[in-house]
């Protein structure tokens, strides 16, 4: 038999077969399925089921073992009252209306119309925030429950924690990569270099930031000593609960009135905070780094000739050329931050290993190691799933909102 | 364009460009100075640390330079004095005493000494007590000098180990630079020691001590086995869903790619819980079910199958598979090869750079997880390196020297990696991988 021949019958006889291409569907689905199947059960054994499960146990007093059902009491529990919840609902729901109005303002022509409306959204956006947080409504809360008190105000530290880290991180990583961006010898090494802290592990160098930061013989106090910064007062870091207003305040000697020592929004972030926030940005600068320069070197380089022709200097190709065209970088980058500040464990865990997880007093207990907490050292199981989609619900809330933002600003190039 | 070349080309001194370089420089230094600073204190002692030294002694020449010979050593034993611990307090009693004269110590030591005005040579009393009556011979063994430092060991056990040298003098620190003692022969007729000075010990001090305390053996053993075991399971399983998801016509492929996709968004804290109670049940059910002690808890499977299912492989796999053009399956297929075999045959040797990113990337997770091995081990067995050392840092407490040497040999592993591989790692995450 010649090749020809055995060649014209195998194309000939699939589709002479009885079952025709019917049957071979049917064969490619059984067998797209079979190559599914490992990754598809353990998606479903460990990535969705425990979903279920999660909100499952969320509406039971649980503790290690399963208990009465409760129904939203857990959430009830954490949030408050259901006023409180309420009031947080309604403050949300100002700020996505400031947010639009704001969005209005950017499309009036006359002057005073986009003032006014800016105005507007300002105090739309700061009565969302004063419901959202719920300043009042959360030192009251905090006689009633214990708990109610701690979740809230861990919300309001992570908040804390994205403002010191993100726009920080990405300013630094943004300054950097249009450094390296130009034309410098050794930029792989460099690179290397800034992505170091990022793929180490987080244990180990969150105890290397932990002797950094010690009090006594740390690296950062030594300097401060040497350099004669701070000699007496020298700052206790991990284990300085005060907030950062209050010992601004002291290091310039001023007196502070005591609603804003005792204000946990106007007190600020402690100073343990403060270090994680540092070590948050040491380890993402480098990372971000990276990821801009891959975002740089996707702009096009006849717009950059382009613009010199046309006269451009160094500072507005930067503005009119650089910064749009890397924003969609920038938007995932900046997503990325904050989710990963409501994500972050780990560091903060080896970090206040010394002072008690979340310490000192609490200060460190962002939302995600509240819900730790309740699981490890409560041991409510079910408390600790309520905060977790409570968490889950804040995140995708705001994907939601930076989605929205996003359009229109982001511009993909 | 000629003419840009051309300026690129010639290197002018411009202040702009020195200014680049040296913010540059500075961020490159932010980023590693914490390494450095961990090297440097993993190599000091605790009295450097403490005293805020920069450079740890152990990182100069200086100490193993002019090294005192080792020799062997044969001590008349004699009973013990009353006054045997030369007024220092003990509980033990000791039945033999023997001494000997050091004449030569190491450099650090002698540094120490001159600064307290101790002067050579200093005489080092051995005392040996009994332990164990019904053992002939001697036991334990203790190491006085000039009455005031103590240590003790079991001769019988440490027979032939190496001894760390005593705490000479005032300083704690100083038990690394001093002879080592080892017990050679501990027949009281003939009871013989070894006096020795290793610089390898001096050098490695604190690793050694940690590598000791802790058991960091087999915790990156046990890393290196899991992160093996999970790589593998990732390779073959993303490889698996994405060649179907990115190449084959099925019925609710959409529907099956969005739930990769919903999982993508989920942080671990709201799976971490129900994960562990999933866990637990599985366990139970083995145990039940095939009579397996163990299946799930303080075992591979629970620290490495749940995360086989990545999201993040599968997409940057079926990206590049849905690029194979067409016309290499047509012809495949004609050739009479089926799916699985285009697979292994073609697709797998096409695909090796993403493949190589997959296995970097699960591999570096792998190593540095720590929040769900942390939760489902309780016990050593498969406990791995971040886990085992977040316990020794919280037992090494204020010995920061011992921690900065623990923390640098979970690093190690990685960085000789990150250095291999470095080029792979930034290319792969700058053209296909972005996870925070």
């Amino acid at each position: 038999m010649s090749i020809e021949t055995q060649f014209e019958q195998r194309l000939s006889s699939k589709p002479s077969k009885s079952r025709g291409l019917h049957g071979r569907r049917t064969r490619e689905t059984i067998q797209a399925y079979l190559f599914l199947a490992p990754a598809l059960i353990v998606l479903f054994v460990f990535g969705i089921l425990p979903v279920g499960y999660a909100l499952y146990m969320s509406l039971h007093r649980w503790r290690i073992q399963r208990g009465d059902f409760i129904g939203l009491n857990n959430y009830i529990d954490l949030v408050g009252s259901p006023l409180n919840l309420a009031l947080i609902v309604v403050g949300i729901g100002l700020l996505i209306g400031s947010y639009y109005v704001w969005r209005g303002a950017a499309e009036q022509t006359s002057g005073w119309k986009t003032g006014l409306r800016i105005a507007f959204a300002v105090m739309l956006m700061i009565g969302g925030l004063t419901l959202v947080l719920g300043v009042d409504g959360m030192i009251n809360a905090a006689e009633e429950t214990r708990r109610t008190e701690d979740f809230m105000l861990s919300i309001l530290r992570t908040v804390f924690y994205s403002i010191g880290t993100m726009p920080l991180q990405i300013a630094l990583s943004f300054l950097l990569a249009n450094l390296l961006f130009q034309g410098i010898e050794g930029k792989s090494f460099f690179r290397m270099l800034f992505f170091l802290p990022y793929i180490t592990p987080t244990v180990a160098t969150a105890a290397v930031w932990n002797t950094v930061f010690e009090p006594r013989r740390g690296l950062i106090n030594t300097i401060l000593t040497w350099t004669g910064i701070a000699e007496a007062n020298l700052p206790n870091w991990i284990f300085e609960p005060a907030g950062i207003t209050t010992l601004l305040a002291q290091w310039f000697n001023v007196n502070l009135p005591d609603w804003v020592v005792s204000s946990p929004v106007f007190s600020g972030p402690s100073l343990a905070m403060v270090a994680v926030c540092i070590y948050n940005v040491w380890v993402f600068t480098g990372y971000n780094t990276v990821i801009y320069l891959a975002g740089l070197g996707a702009i096009p380089a006849e717009l950059y000739d382009a613009a010199k022709i046309d006269g451009a200097g160094r500072w507005s190709i930067l503005r009119h050329i650089t910064i749009p065209l890397v924003s969609p970088t920038t938007y995932f980058l900046s997503m990325m931050g904050i989710i990963g500040t409501f994500k972050a464990i780990n560091h903060i865990y080896i970090m206040t290993q010394m002072v008690g997880l979340g310490g000192p007093q609490d200060t460190t207990t962002t939302a995600a190691i509240f819900v730790f907490k309740q699981f490890r050292e409560g041991n409510r199981w079910g408390v600790s799933t309520a905060a977790a989609f409570l968490l889950l619900g804040i995140i995708l809330l705001l994907t939601w909102i930076q989605n929205r933002v996003a359009e229109g600003k982001v511009h993909y190039a | 364009m000629p003419e840009t070349t051309a300026s690129k080309r010639s290197f002018r001194i411009h202040p702009v460009r020195i200014l680049m370089y040296t913010l540059l420089v500075l961020g490159a230094l932010v980023c590693i100075f914490p390494f450095i600073w961990m090297f440097l204190t993993s190599f000091k002692t605790y009295g450097e640390h403490s005293t805020r030294v920069f450079w740890p002694r152990a990182l100069t020449i200086a100490p193993y330079t002019d090294l005192p010979e080792s020799y062997e050593l044969e001590l008349e034993l004699s009973p013990t004095s009353t006054d045997a611990w030369g007024g220092a307090p003990s509980s033990q009693l000791p039945l033999m005493e023997g001494q000997f004269e050091l004449c030569q110590v190491a450099a650090p030591v002698q540094d120490q000494m001159d600064r307290s005005g101790v002067e050579l040579p200093v005489t080092v009393l051995i005392l040996i007590a009994d332990t164990n009556s019904e053992v002939d011979g001697y036991d334990t063994f203790y190491y006085t000098v000039e009455s005031r430092v103590i240590q003790q060991g079991t001769t019988r056990a440490l027979l032939g180990q190496r001894w760390k040298a005593p705490y000479y003098l005032s300083a704690p620190d100083m038990q690394r630079w001093g002879p080592q003692l080892i017990v050679t022969d501990n027949d009281p007729e003939h009871f013989t020691l070894r006096v020795t000075w290793q610089p390898v010990t001096m050098f490695l001090f604190n690793y050694l001590d940690g590598w000791t305390e802790s058991d960091f053996g087999k915790y990156m053993w046990n890393s290196v086995r899991l992160t093996v075991i999970q790589v593998v399971g990732v390779v073959l399983f993303s490889t698996m869903a994405s060649y179907a998801l990115a190449r084959m016509n099925f019925p609710g492929r959409n529907v099956v790619f969005t739930l990769f996709l919903a999982t993508l968004m989920l942080p671990e804290v709201v799976t971490l819980i129900p994960n562990f109670y999933i866990v637990i049940q599985l366990n139970r059910f083995f145990e039940n079910t095939f009579g397996i002690q163990n299946a799930w808890l303080n075992n591979w499977t629970a620290l490495t199958i749940p995360f086989m299912a990545s999201t993040f492989s599968i997409f940057l796999l079926r990206q590049f598979f849905a690029q194979i053009p067409n016309e290499l399956y047509d012809a495949a297929l004609i050739d009479g090869c089926g799916h699985t075999r285009f697979l292994v045959q073609i697709v797998i040797p096409l695909s090796k750079a993403p493949l190589m990113s997959v296995v970097i990337f699960n591999g570096i997770w792998s190593w540095n997880s720590f929040l769900w091995p942390l939760i489902v081990t309780t016990r050593d067995t498969w406990r791995p390196i971040t886990v085992g050392l977040s316990k020794f840092i919280e037992e090494a407490g204020s010995r920061i020297h011992l921690m900065m040497a623990g923390a640098a040999i979970a690093i190690i592993p990685i960085l000789i990696l990150y250095f291999f591989t470095q080029k792979q790692f930034t290319e792969g995450i700058t053209t296909t991988g972005l996870k925070g």
